[in-house]
């Protein structure tokens, strides 16, 4: 499990102080898949780059499976980020010069495991995204909803407890958009605990709990309804 | 570092080379460049460097030039020599015929037998008086020095015999075979004798450029006029302030005759390695250039790499890169840039290497420069890419949710 509590986050630049995480709490259970929705400013991606201790914050606790992150060293974050966490980003973010196998494969060469048995989850990683047979192409060969679950596999190749995506099918067409969703809820179904930043009202409803951010803070805890009417977050998002 | 860590690192850089490529081409001009520089310019100061023999650092040369009705050479000469060697600090003074090391000077053939038959051994000889061995500050290792009693008189026509002579060990060994060369006899261009009275350690003749250098002989006879060269050995230390000395009272002691120069021999021996010390100085400098020009070429090759990569270098970072894995990533990258030059870098220094002992009749290039070459340009690559591996390093893991 994921327990933040009154973290603050505050980016300060010659003019302005932004306060993007303000007294922040949240908890999430092993196993959950959580929908974080809110306008575009609010703090979604500065909340999944703490929770991925890509970044640190100014006040407040935060617990990643038990560990506090607080005062870790940059060594001992990197290792976290790669043992418990997958990252999946909007811009799949994938290198360009590594074919779909050698892509996959990063996060485990930093965790130095042997070839054999890296070699065994890149398979097993691209065949649970259906991309097995693409695995010697090149990130520019494929469609972008292609890109973002070989994205998935790399963020899953290497067994981590926690998925965190931000915004991943943000530049997918609303039929890639619904792969990369049936994909994600397998792989919760597995097991792994999801935190999902989205701005559709749609994906979001998909998951077990949804979470409002607004301002900096959790504004709404609302436990997943299956048929409930679409929130008015259609009015906080253009917001 | 393992085949394993560099395979993705290669084809990664295999799909992106450009840049790479060039700045490989870079370092292999370098290194044929560099090497063969370094060379030569290492032959250059060695034969800078050879022992002379002579006691340079305190000798320096006297040349007057008498003019004008009623000069008398030979007086000119006593009285000089008589003053020089009078003076407290010098150690001997000499008449001589030339000046070792400045290019110019006399030379004959000697044969083994009175036939004049063969080859014959070229001399490089230098008429001197009883104090030229003194003069000169070789050594002595066998025989002895003229006696006064011995030195002939002036001889304008080249012609008279030379009953004797001293060797030094380079010519010894040249004419007889040996170094004990001591009453042995060789004979001149008519088959008339000359036996040798003593040898020298070593000496170094008139021209450096001459295979020959050492194949010298001192003959006791005195050089005629109306120039006369003195050689002058001074105590350590006193040499310039003799000079000045000599200079003031030889100018003014006989108005019959000016003095044209009284000059150090190392001014002489500097004279004659000039263009040796220019080379070398020029070789060094574009060396040194080159070397700087590579380490810039590298230098922007990773900083443009790190530049264009920073979203890459976030998301490596975001799934788990130490900030030890980015540098190491980047020294390993250019590593291979520079190996892969180096490689290119060897054959072309061989090849440069072998047309130059050709075209120059240089000894081909020695294997060791290659290796210290090699390593030097592994060094500087990654000397060069150190500060942007760093800066790689520093690049957060949140570049990469931050849509650039
Ligand atoms: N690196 C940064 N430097 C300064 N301000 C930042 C930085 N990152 C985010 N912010 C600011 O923090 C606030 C929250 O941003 P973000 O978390 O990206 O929001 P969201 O993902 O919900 O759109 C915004 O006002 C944004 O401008
Ligand atoms: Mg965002």
């Amino acid at each position: 499990m994921l327990a933040m509590r009154h973290i603050s986050k505050v980016f300060r630049t010659d003019l302005i102080e932004t306060h993007a995480l303000r007294d922040f709490s949240l908890e999430v259970a092993e196993g959950e898949f959580v929908a974080v929705t809110g306008p575009s400013g609010s703090g979604k991606t500065t909340f999944l780059n703490v929770a991925g201790l890509l970044e640190g914050f100014d006040s407040g606790t935060y617990l990643l499976d038990g560990v506090d992150t607080s005062g870790l060293a940059d060594d001992a974050r990197s290792r976290l980020r790669n043992e418990k966490i997958g990252f999946i980003f909007q811009s799949f973010n994938l290198i360009p010069d590594l074919d779909i196998f050698d892509n996959v494969d990063v996060p485990l060469r930093y965790r130095r495991m042997k070839a054999a048995e890296r070699r065994e989850r890149i398979a097993s990683a691209l065949d649970l995204v259906g991309l097995a047979s693409r695995a010697h192409h090149l990130p520019s060969q494929l469609s972008g909803g292609q890109q973002q679950r070989v994205a998935i596999a790399r963020a899953i190749a290497g067994d981590p407890k926690f998925l965190l995506a931000d915004e991943p099918t943000g530049n997918l067409d609303s039929l890639m958009a619904r792969q990369v969703m049936d994909l994600l809820e397998q792989i919760n179904e597995m097991g792994t605990t999801i935190v999902l930043v989205t701005h559709d009202p749609e994906l979001a409803r998909r998951a077990q709990r949804n979470v409002q951010i607004v301002d900096g803070q959790v504004s709404d805890f609302r436990p997943y309804e299956p048929h409930a009417r679409p929130a008015p977050m259609a009015a906080a998002a253009t917001a | 570092m393992n085949v394993q860590e560099i395979r993705p690192i290669l084809s990664a850089l295999l799909r992106n080379r450009t840049g790479a490529v060039l700045v490989a081409l870079q370092v292999a001009i370098a290194l044929a460049v560099l090497v063969n520089a370094v060379y030569v310019v290492k032959q250059r100061v060695d034969k800078i460097g050879r022992p002379t023999g002579i006691d340079v650092e305190n000798i320096f040369v006297v040349t007057s030039a008498g003019f004008g009705a009623g000069y008398d050479h030979s007086a000119t000469v006593r009285d000089d020599l008589a003053w020089l060697r009078g003076l407290p600090g010098v150690r001997a003074a000499a008449l001589s015929s030339g000046v070792p090391l400045s290019g110019g000077g006399s030379s004959n053939t000697v044969y083994k037998t009175p036939e004049v038959k063969g080859e014959g051994t070229p001399v490089n000889y230098f008429l001197v008086d009883e104090q030229g061995v003194d003069a000169l500050g070789t050594r002595l290792v066998a025989g002895r020095a003229f006696r006064a009693d011995e030195i002939l008189p002036e001889d304008p026509t080249y012609h008279e015999p030379m009953p004797s002579m001293i060797v030094t060990r380079a010519l010894a060994r040249a004419l007889f075979g040996t170094d004990d060369a001591v009453g042995k006899v060789g004979y001149d261009g008519l088959g008339r004798p000359i036996t040798v009275i003593g040898v020298i350690d070593h000496m170094q003749g008139s021209w450096v450029d001459w295979d020959k250098l050492d194949y010298v002989g001192l003959l006791p006879r005195r050089a005629f006029g109306p120039r006369a060269t003195y050689l002058v050995r001074t105590a350590p230390g006193q040499r310039d302030a003799l000079m000045k000395l000599a200079e003031g009272h030889l100018s003014a002691s006989n108005p019959k005759r000016m003095i044209q120069h009284v000059r150090a021999l190392d001014y002489y021996r500097d004279r004659s390695y000039r263009s040796d010390r220019n080379m070398a100085i020029f070789l060094v400098v574009v060396t040194v250039l080159l070397a700087c020009v590579t380490a810039l070429g590298i230098f922007a090759l990773a900083t443009f790499n790190v530049s264009v990569r920073t979203r890459q270098i976030g998301t490596r970072r975001a799934v788990g890169a130490r900030r030890a894995d980015v540098v190491r990533y980047f020294m390993v990258e250019n590593w291979l840039i520079t190996t892969a030059g180096v490689l290119l870098g060897a054959a072309l220094a061989l090849a440069v290497g072998y047309s130059l002992s050709r075209a120059y009749q240089l000894p081909r290039l020695d294997l060791y420069y290659l290796v210290g070459g090699v390593v030097a340009l592994w060094a500087l690559g990654q000397a060069a890419a150190w500060q942007p591996a760093r800066r790689a390093a520093r690049i957060s893991p949140a570049v990469a949710t931050r849509t650039v």
